[in-house]
């Protein structure tokens, strides 16, 4: 080695670049793997460790069950459908306390103020009836599952079950090109989409994040169910014998949400081959040693943390949401509300679909929040069919107390079988709500994959609808 | 009937003229759009570079052997050369083709661009192997002075591509090696990959196929003109002389300790049994490797399999005390020595 006298820097540096070529190409990567060994040999040698304990034998045997081949499947779906039952019959009584008490005893108890202080029917109107109502709506529907919902999903993460989860899992992602991991995001897509994407934090590769919040979507959230429930037991049901429709309904329902499983599966697969090529791909998955679940503490930070803050955003989006309905209703231009216009506008596209502009503009209005679809449609089709005895006026959203009355009142407005199996499919496969997009958004913090998101499920949904629509009729037409 | 016969065969239609103009990478719009790339310039770059290969290699290029190299017809290159000697990058000494000292400059930035770009698609995305030549010779062109210095720097100055050659510095500084191919090479004598030659594609498909990467220290054990055979890492490889002779690599002057460590895939364990990592391979690049590394993965780790997933894969193995997941890709790229499981 030659030493250079310090002020010929000139020199110096020459040598360092000769001496660069001689080292050759990997010397980051030794050096780095050198580092690592350093640290892991002194701290073997220095850290002193606790005699182990009796090697985690009641670990071994639960990790034993839930990943064996025979049990391991079966034990999980019998543990996510016990979830989802709790969720979706323990919500049903609150809901309905909320609705009773938002609904029907605060909104006339509100109206009767504004008319006793004399609130000109406008502002009243946009407030009480619009804004008021959307909101009142989207949190009756929206918080009792989700508050039921985020804490038992968060105690099975919280005891180390979810892990256990992606791992038996990950075999089928794999080969979509997705992480184990999406089938948690995904898991809690089917309460909320929003909450969903946030989940997916947990997946550390960027490309497989990636996908897991693009097809997020396809994962049926808590705000469609009731569409679902309410169109297949009205129309799916009705077609067979009463004591079989509850049971045919419910397989209808089933039967879409497994089509979004499978279409986050194949969604995947083409996401990962075509605009997601090339993104960086890394697998880890840790699985925690079982810890007793800390149960008050998992409800209170799951109701803080996901519950309310997605609670938060859908009020934030529904009220605007609300006075746009209530405005597009009660505004009329040249003998027709705007409501009235936009939808002989969509008619014949919505037809087409083998749905109609009430629905589309239905789900225009509802991009802030899919809990709102079918009062808005009721509420639209009465607006424009001018059927009596039903509604309290142009821009009020309501339901009906019977299936009944529900099903003549959407017979009226034209509906038939297909409407009601394109509705179903549309309503899976359609836009992310606002708040969704919104989370998507904060998540990527890219707009070319926000706009992504958005756009390219609803082209998939009037697709498909399409299809079906055009190979429907055509059956009907030869039969 | 008709009316929905009609717009479904339409709509399929678009569907399908769709799928043909706008499907990844062979569509019609994708092939126009690199088309359009293949412009003069485009053309003259690579002429340049390939002159420039043909001179560090003794080689005498010829209007033919560029015609060849950029696949285009011999009076298409002899605008070109023409062009390129109006700009005084080459010059013509009693017939050969020779590049100026500019001509040099510029080849040797092309030629920078081009193995920044695959050191970056190397460690920075997930694109194959193979793929990623194409790239950058599509993305060479595109790549100004400053962001490739830029992109350098972000990499930490490399100074080998993914590939093993050289990467001319900002000052067009670059040191060939000695390089001999593995057919030439003395039986029995250790020696380590230095380069893969990436052209034809192949060629560098079955390289990519045997699993064989820079650094590999391989031991030649027969090349004669049907098959050469020979050692790497503990894994016996048989290929054909053609495939061989893009294989370059350096002698060696004492066997290194790790070629004569016979390795096994991690993922060759059973659940119950252990062993200890001797080396991560090569192919696990970038943030996957700082992934494994972060997780403990490094030579001398004890590792052990505690249980395979309900569908096969992946396994989880017991690493510093944490139950890791590890897909059977990725273990198959970790190589270790069984232990007796005490």
């Amino acid at each position: 080695m030659t030493t250079y006298p310090l002020n010929n820097h000139e020199e110096i540096l020459n040598n360092a670049q000769s001496l660069r070529w001689e080292i050759g190409a990997d010397f980051h990567e030794k050096l780095m793997e050198s580092i690592y060994t350093d640290a892991s040999q002194i701290a073997d040698r220095a850290v002193i460790r606790p005699d182990k304990k009796p090697r985690f034998d009641l670990d071994r045997t639960i990790d034993k069950l839930v990943t064996s081949r025979t049990w391991g499947f079966p034990l999980m779906i019998l543990l996510l459908t016990i979830v989802f039952w709790l969720t979706i019959s323990g919500a049903n009584v609150p809901s309905s306390m909320l609705a009773t008490l938002l609904l029907d005893t605060v909104h006339p108890f509100l109206k009767g103020v504004s008319a006793s202080i004399g609130v000109p029917w406008w502002i009243d109107g946009l407030l009480l009836d619009g804004m008021y109502l959307a909101t009142a709506w989207v949190i009756s529907v929206m918080l009792p599952p989700m508050a039921i919902f985020f804490p038992l999903f968060t105690l099975l993460e919280d005891f180390g079950y979810l892990p256990r989860v992606a791992f038996n899992l990950d075999n089928l992602f794999r080969k979509a090109g997705a992480h184990g991991k999406q089938s948690l995001s995904m898991a809690m897509g089917f309460g909320c989409n929003a909450a969903g994407v946030v989940a997916t934090r947990i997946i550390d590769s960027p490309r497989e994040r990636l996908i897991a919040i693009l097809t997020n979507n396809f994962a049926l959230c808590n705000g469609r169910w009731p569409t679902q429930i309410l169109i297949a037991s009205l129309f799916v049901g009705a077609l067979v014998p009463a004591h079989l429709g509850g049971l045919i309904s419910a397989l209808a329902v089933v039967g879409i949400a497994v089509l979004g499983v499978l279409l986050t599966f194949v969604s995947s697969w083409a996401l990962s081959r075509t605009v997601l090529k090339g993104e960086v791909s890394t697998f880890s998955l840790e699985l925690p040693p079982y810890r007793p679940p800390r149960i008050w503490q998992t409800i209170y930070t799951s109701i803080i943390d996901r519950t309310l803050i997605v609670l938060w955003r859908a009020v934030t989006f529904a009220l605007p949401a609300g006075a746009v309905i209530w405005l597009a209703s009660n505004i009329v231009i040249g003998g027709n509300s705007i409501a009235g216009h936009l939808i002989n506008f969509m008619n014949p596209f919505g037809l087409l679909l083998g749905l109609n502009g009430v629905i589309l503009l239905a789900y225009i209005v509802a991009i802030p929040a899919n809990e709102i679809v079918i009062p808005t449609i009721l509420m639209l089709t009465v607006l424009v069919t001018g059927a009596t005895g039903v509604g309290s006026g142009a821009g009020v959203m309501f339901e009906l107390d019977s299936d009944a009355q529900t099903l003549s009142l959407l017979q009226t407005g034209g509906w038939t079988l297909l409407t009601a199996v394109n509705l179903m499919l549309f309503s899976l496969i359609h836009n992310p709500c606002s708040t969704t997009i919104y989370t998507i958004y904060k998540e990527t913090g890219s707009k070319k994959w926000t706009w992504i998101a958005a756009v390219s499920p609803v082209i998939l949904g009037f697709i498909v609808t399409f299809v079906v629509a055009q190979v429907w009729r055509l059956v009907e037409s030869l039969l | 009937m008709l009316d929905s016969m009609i717009s479904l065969v339409i709509t399929f239609a678009i569907l399908a003229a769709g799928w043909v103009v706008f499907r990844p990478e062979r569509g019609w719009f994708w092939q126009w759009q690199r088309g359009q790339k293949l412009t003069a310039k485009v053309l003259q770059e690579d002429a340049l570079k390939h002159i420039h290969q043909c001179e560090t290699h003794g080689d005498k290029p010829s209007v033919n052997s560029i015609a060849g190299a950029l696949k285009v017809s011999p009076d298409e290159v002899t605008r070109v050369i023409n062009n390129l000697e109006a700009h005084d990058l080459l010059q013509f000494e009693g017939g050969d083709i020779r590049l100026t000292p500019a001509g040099r400059e510029y080849a040797l930035r092309m030629i920078r661009a081009h193995r920044l770009y695959e050191r970056y698609l190397a460690d920075e995305t997930g694109y194959e192997e193979t793929e990623w030549h194409d790239r950058a010779e599509r993305f060479e062109h595109t790549l100004t002075t400053e962001s490739a210095n830029q992109l350098a720097a972000r990499l930490g100055n490399p100074t080998h591509d993914p590939h093993g050659d050289p990467i001319p510095t900002a000052s067009g500084h670059m040191v060939e090696p000695q390089r001999i191919l593995l057919t030439n090479l003395k039986l029995d004598k250790p020696a380590r990959i230095i380069h893969l030659e990436d052209e034809p594609e192949t060629v560098y498909a079955q390289i990519v196929a045997e699993g064989l990467h820079i650094g590999q220290v391989v031991r030649l054990i027969e090349s004669s003109p049907q098959r050469v055979r020979f050692w790497a890492d503990g894994d016996e490889h048989v290929v054909a002389p053609i495939v061989a002779a893009n294989i370059a690599v350096m002698e060696m002057p004492e066997a290194p300790q790790q070629a004569q460590v016979k390795g096994e895939a991690l993922s060759s364990l059973r659940p119950g049994e252990s062993g200890r990592v001797v080396q991560l391979s090569h192919r696990i690049r970038g943030a996957e490797r700082r992934r494994l590394m972060d997780l403990g993965v490094l030579p001398g780790t004890l590792v052990s399999n505690e249980m395979n997933s309900a569908a096969g894969d992946p396994s989880a193995y017991r690493i510093r005390d944490a139950m890791i997941a590890l897909r059977k890709s990725q273990a198959d790229m970790i190589l270790i020595t069984k232990e007796e499981t005490q």
